[in-house]
């Protein structure tokens, strides 16, 4: 065992050496910091403005208050996100946003804001938060209302009007209460609305069809009124119709349950299959390099006078397993630092998904994963003993790597859609696929005796690999010459003398 | 006692016999020369005592024990074909071979500083090996197979691409460590160095023994030449078997004399004095290692340099 563990260290200490290793370490949480310093700082502002002239004096207060009731329920809608991930709705249990809903009407949005709207929301929620959450951020509005720009006369017509915003519309930017944003769309609503004089907007090139809609669904809710009572109804029952909403309830499984909750216990062991196939295809480079400078440099035979072939392999892999779990654990550990320390799409993946995930599950996926690192280390190890330079190595990797790789990406693919179809149970049955299956699954839902199934053939394939390419690899230790053929593989693998 | 003893070895790659029915004994203590040509199996053989392949059959003792890497902590091994791992420091690389041989790590790392030192490596300590000489590199080699202070210091071919200033480093050390008590064995294809350094040797070609004995004793199996000036042929004297006259016509002339097996230069001086056979000169050739291995081996064997 110590010879084991001084081969292990010595393939650490080198690997880790490399500029290579930290490049590849390094990327992950680098990445993940520039993302997040960026979408903080650096994040171009996503809200646009827009100019409304209402020459008819009867629809700019109803758009302004359609656009803030919009704004107000999307706010809604993640705060209340917020507050079941945090478990917050003890705050205020009565509130609209502790109930964890999905959809919010607008009787539900007015109460929002007639409480205060979200900044209320916020203040009262804010000193009750746990020490490891997040602050909530309050987005600002997506459309922020200009006031009319200096120069432009709204009451010179609608070409004048435009010509007026002309700079603007053409990619430049105008001056709101919350600073200078992109023009999305300008709005002149003549005195009386009709063919001959209808609503004009102009866009800045960008279309933003929310923004056009709510305008244009304001203006006709209005026009309806008004049509009705122009056939005599009286205004209580035309104000009757017009507030007429169809009564939804949309049901939902709570947050983080159902298709939901599948998706977010996937993620992680989805999470694990990328991570085992980069990390294994980057150590088990590195690897290779370590088995062919061996061999290159006529070095192996002082090892071996005092290491055994099958030491040298175990310590090998060892060492490069360390390395794998070094990547590993620097990658998951910036993965949940972000998780923890931020809001955002990697908190609501990583943190939910983690809590998600039953304690057996997390060692099956470990079981998984360090098999299938094994399995794939094994080969790329055996290669290396067989191969005399990097060149003759590519010859044997490319194939080796394809029969890996592409039924993995399919895999992939089939497990996003049908997570127990019929390619992927298949997959899971077949040991060399079975890691990336099983893990890929796990997720979704697999029967405990498929895991132990699986498990088993999967244990009996790593020790028969083992055996094999163990053979395989110390009897290609001290070889010279040119590669071996097919016949002389399968007699190293058997363990017969070939020299 | 025998520090290594091989009995009766034969090793078969497929259909080719690499080593055929070898034996022969090492003693402790000394130089102790494995001579052969290219290909008579001398690597092999090495391998073979270091469990780094196994015999096909016979049997091999090292220490007194079975091969195996158990037996590592007592011995040294610098093989023929020689590496280093490039990125490793020279420091590092002797002490990480210390620590395979069982050394704990203050001990090697000691160890290894003494050896740096003495090797004239002291201002390369912690420079990685791709950055040294080639002859600084094998000094290194060398440190890593001493850093153990072994018992048995097994050499393949440790004079090969070493320059004239290094084999003669080399040489001094292979003494120096067999007078601390070491045996140390060495393989070659130079019978020059084996001429200087070896107390016993053993001569292999195809795979088999050959000889085995001391320089002396290898030389008896060559017959004693001289060179005489004498007035008369004397071919016929009793012990000569063949004369050839080298120099001068008529009167007195050179000759040169090989005596028959068993017979020696001192007889034949002894039967000129007696016989009064006249003598201006009396020259014996005493008979170099390289001449004993073309004549064991013969001219089918590829010739040693």
């Amino acid at each position: 065992m110590r010879s084991i563990i001084l081969v292990a260290a010595r393939e650490y200490r080198q690997i880790a050496a490399t500029r290579g290793f930290w490049v590849m370490l390094l990327v992950l949480p680098v990445v993940i910091g520039i993302s997040q310093v960026a979408g903080r700082y650096f994040r171009p502002p996503l809200d646009s403005a827009y100019v409304l002239v209402d020459q008819s004096g009867q629809y700019d207060s109803a758009i302004d208050r359609r656009l803030l009731l919009n704004y107000q329920r999307v706010e809604l809608g993640a705060f209340s996100a917020y507050v079941q991930r945090w478990n917050l709705s003890s705050v205020d249990p009565d509130a609209v946003w502790a109930k964890g809903e999905r959809w919010f009407p607008d009787a539900q949005v007015e109460q929002f804001l007639s409480n205060g709207g979200i900044e209320a929301a916020w203040s009262r929620v804010a000193p009750a938060k746990p020490r490891e959450a997040p602050d909530y951020e309050i987005d600002p509005p997506a459309y922020i209302r200009a006031p009319l720009p200096a120069g432009v006369v709204a009451s010179a017509g609608p070409e004048a009007f435009a010509e007026g915003l002309a700079g603007p519309l053409g990619g430049g930017e105008i001056d709101t209460p919350l600073g200078r944003r992109p023009l999305a769309l300008a709005v002149w609503i003549p005195p009386e609305i009709n063919d001959a004089s209808p609503v004009r907007m102009w866009t800045n090139g960008a279309p933003n069809n929310t923004l056009v809609d709510n305008v244009r669904n304001e203006v006709t809710r209005i026009q309806r009124a008004r049509a009705l009572q122009a056939s005599g109804l009286a205004p209580d029952v035309v104000e009757g119709i017009a507030n007429i909403t169809t009564p939804i309830r949309l049901s939902a499984p709570p947050q983080g349950a159902g298709r939901e909750q599948v998706a977010i216990r996937s993620a992680l062991p989805l999470a694990m299959v990328y991570l085992l196939l980069v990390t294994v295809m980057t150590t088990g480079s590195m690897m290779l390099q370590s088995v062919i400078e061996e061999r290159s440099n006529k070095l192996l035979e002082s090892i071996l006078a005092t290491v055994h072939p099958s030491q040298l392999m175990y310590g090998k892999l060892l060492g490069l397993g360390a390395i794998g779990l070094t990547i590993l654990g620097v990658w998951v550990g910036a993965a949940v630092g972000a998780a923890l320390s931020v809001q955002g799409v990697v908190a609501d993946i990583v943190k939910p998904s983690l809590s998600a995930i039953e304690p057996w599950m997390f060692g099956a996926m470990l079981f998984y994963f360090f098999s299938g690192y094994l399995i794939i280390s094994m080969l790329y190890l055996a290669i290396g003993a067989l191969s005399n330079s990097l060149q003759d190595a590519q010859a044997y990797l490319m194939p080796v790597i394809m029969i890996i790789m592409l039924p993995v990406v399919f895999m992939m693919v089939s497990v996003l859609q049908q997570p127990n179809g019929v390619f992927p149970v298949l997959m899971s049955w077949i040991p060399l696929y079975t890691p990336f299956a099983m893990l890929a699954r796990l997720g979704a839902g697999v029967d405990f005796i498929e895991v132990i199934g699986t498990g088993v053939m999967l244990a009996a394939f790593v020790a028969l690999e083992m055996i094999l390419l163990g053979r395989l690899f110390q009897a290609s230790l001290l070889r010279t010459g040119q590669p071996p053929k097919l016949g002389a593989f399968l007699a190293m693998m058997l363990g017969k003398n070939t020299g | 006692m025998a520090i290594l003893k091989l009995d009766h070895v034969v090793k078969c790659f497929g259909d080719f016999t690499a080593v055929d029915d070898l034996t022969f004994e090492v003693p402790e203590g000394g130089i102790f020369g494995f001579l052969g040509g290219n290909g008579a199996g001398k690597t092999t053989s090495l391998r073979m005592a270091l469990d780094i392949i196994r015999p096909t059959s016979g049997t091999i003792e090292i220490l007194g024990r079975r091969p195996g890497r158990e037996n590592a902590a007592e011995i040294g091994f610098l093989p023929e074909e020689r590496g280093l791992y490039r990125r490793m420091t020279v420091i590092d690389t002797i002490v990480y071979f210390g620590r395979l041989k069982g050394m704990d790590a203050a001990t090697a790392k000691k160890e290894a500083q003494r050896l740096i030192e003495r090797f004239g490596l002291g201002g390369w300590t912690k420079v990685a090996v791709e950055k040294l000489s080639k002859g600084m590199s094998q000094k290194v080699q060398v440190a890593a197979a001493m850093v153990n202070r072994p018992r048995l210091l097994i050499l393949d071919e440790p004079f090969s691409g070493l320059d004239p200033v290094n084999q003669k480093v080399l040489e001094d050390l292979v003494l120096e460590t067999a007078r601390a008590g070491s045996t140390v064995v060495f393989s070659t294809h130079i019978m020059q160095h084996a001429e200087r350094l070896t107390n016993r040797l053993v001569l292999l070609a195809r795979g088999r023994t050959v000889f085995e004995g001391t320089q002396e004793e290898a030389r008896a199996q060559l017959p004693s030449r001289l060179t005489l000036v004498s007035e008369a042929d004397p071919s016929s004297l009793p012990g000569v078997a063949f004369a050839r006259r080298t120099k001068g016509a008529e009167g007195w002339a050179s000759w040169d004399v090989s005596l028959m097996a068993g017979a020696t230069p001192g007889d034949l001086l002894q039967t000129c004095t007696r016989t009064g056979f006249a003598l201006r000169g009396f020259e014996s050739h005493r008979p170099s290692l390289h001449e004993v291995f073309i004549h064991l081996v013969g001219s089918s064997q590829e010739t040693p340099s």
